[in-house]
């Protein structure tokens, strides 16, 4: 009987997400599928880590392991899990020839107010500048600025001490000013 | 401390790096914190473009096929190379005809001249063999004869 109770809990838990996981994927959907295509450039790629990140968590959650503070906890999985997406590296191949339809612009859209406001050059610059980053410095530049968490937070996220994600966001800094003060 | 904070000063302001003297002066300074504001908008604006803006697509650029001209070069040295180890080896492995000589030349075109211009078809009756010189050649009425005794079972 206790068999089948549990069988039957782990039906429903499958069919549809506990509460729990329902107001993780509304809190931090949004910020993690950001911060990943901001580390990684792809959209597309960026979509499967953070559904493989909500796996991740489903999992922990199922095994009683969720962590105390699930934010730091799903940071740091996206982070892990671009990270080992960038060192497989293959799909990078294949950047420029995969753009989902949702994700092609039409012709006459209209510019967003952030996109009219500067402009494209700047854009441009800025992009290139953040891609020519290290990768730590990325993702420090990113948590720090981006996602606005606090250095303890970034440091623990990244298993670097609140010094060093000092070091990294200043040497960040300072490379895309200077691509900014090149564009003016 | 009453010099202005440099650039990188500042940077290192934003980012928690800054010594005790740099921040105090940062408090006290119009000018520098007029600059820490500016680099802070500046920082703003980074920020707005990587988080709202899309990330331009690298533009598709050919590159220019520099290793062309080396990769026909190298292909044609290729080839030029096959053939000539093919060329050697053929030459290696093939025997070559002895060379025969001219008394052996004639001998044949003698042969082959019988041949053609025997009468009774047979190159030995027709060559001027040694054997041929020895014997006269058979009449015709020999050859009947012969013919007559072989049909008759040796009786003339």
């Amino acid at each position: 009987m206790k068999i089948d109770e549990r069988a039957r809990d782990n039906r429903q838990s499958d069919v549809e997400p506990s509460p729990s996981q329902d107001t993780l994927v509304t809190a931090h959907y949004g910020r993690l599928r950001r911060l990943c295509r901001l580390l990684l450039g792809d959209p597309q790629e960026a979509e499967d880590v953070v559904q493989e990140v909500f796996l991740k968590a489903h999992e922990a959650e199922r095994l009683g392991r969720a962590p105390v503070e699930w934010g730091a906890w799903l940071t740091r999985v996206a982070v892990n899990a671009c990270r080992d997406r960038r060192r497989a590296g293959g799909w990078m191949r294949f950047r420029l020839r995969s753009s989902r339809l949702e994700d092609v612009r039409l012709v006459a859209e209209t510019p967003a107010p952030s996109d009219a406001a500067v402009s494209a050059d700047t854009r441009r610059r800025i992009w290139v500048a953040f891609r020519t980053l290290p990768r730590r410095q990325q993702e420090v530049f990113a948590l720090r600025y981006i996602e606005e968490r606090p250095t303890p937070d970034v440091a623990a996220a990244l298993g670097l001490s609140p010094g060093s994600v000092k070091r990294h966001l200043y040497r960040a800094v300072r490379r895309l000013r200077r691509a900014l003060g090149d564009a003016r | 401390m009453s010099r202005c904070l440099s650039d990188d000063a500042l940077m290192r302001s934003h980012a928690e790096l800054a010594s005790a003297a740099e921040r105090a002066h940062l408090a006290g300074c119009a000018a520098c914190t007029g600059r820490s504001r500016h680099l802070r908008r500046d920082l703003d604006l980074i920020t707005g473009v990587l988080r709202d803006s899309r990330e331009p697509q690298p533009r598709p650029v050919s590159a220019p096929r520099r290793w062309l001209p080396a990769a026909v070069g190298l292909a044609t040295a290729a080839l030029a190379l096959l053939v000539w180890v093919e060329v050697a080896v053929w030459r290696a492995v093939t025997p070559v005809p002895p060379t025969m000589q001219a008394q052996e030349v004639a001998a044949i075109l003698a042969d082959v001249s019988a041949s053609l211009f025997s009468v009774s078809g047979d190159p030995a009756a027709a060559a001027p063999t040694a054997a041929a010189s020895e014997d006269a050649p058979p009449s015709i009425e020999a050859m009947a004869r012969e013919l007559d005794s072989t049909l008759t079972g040796g009786e003339p």
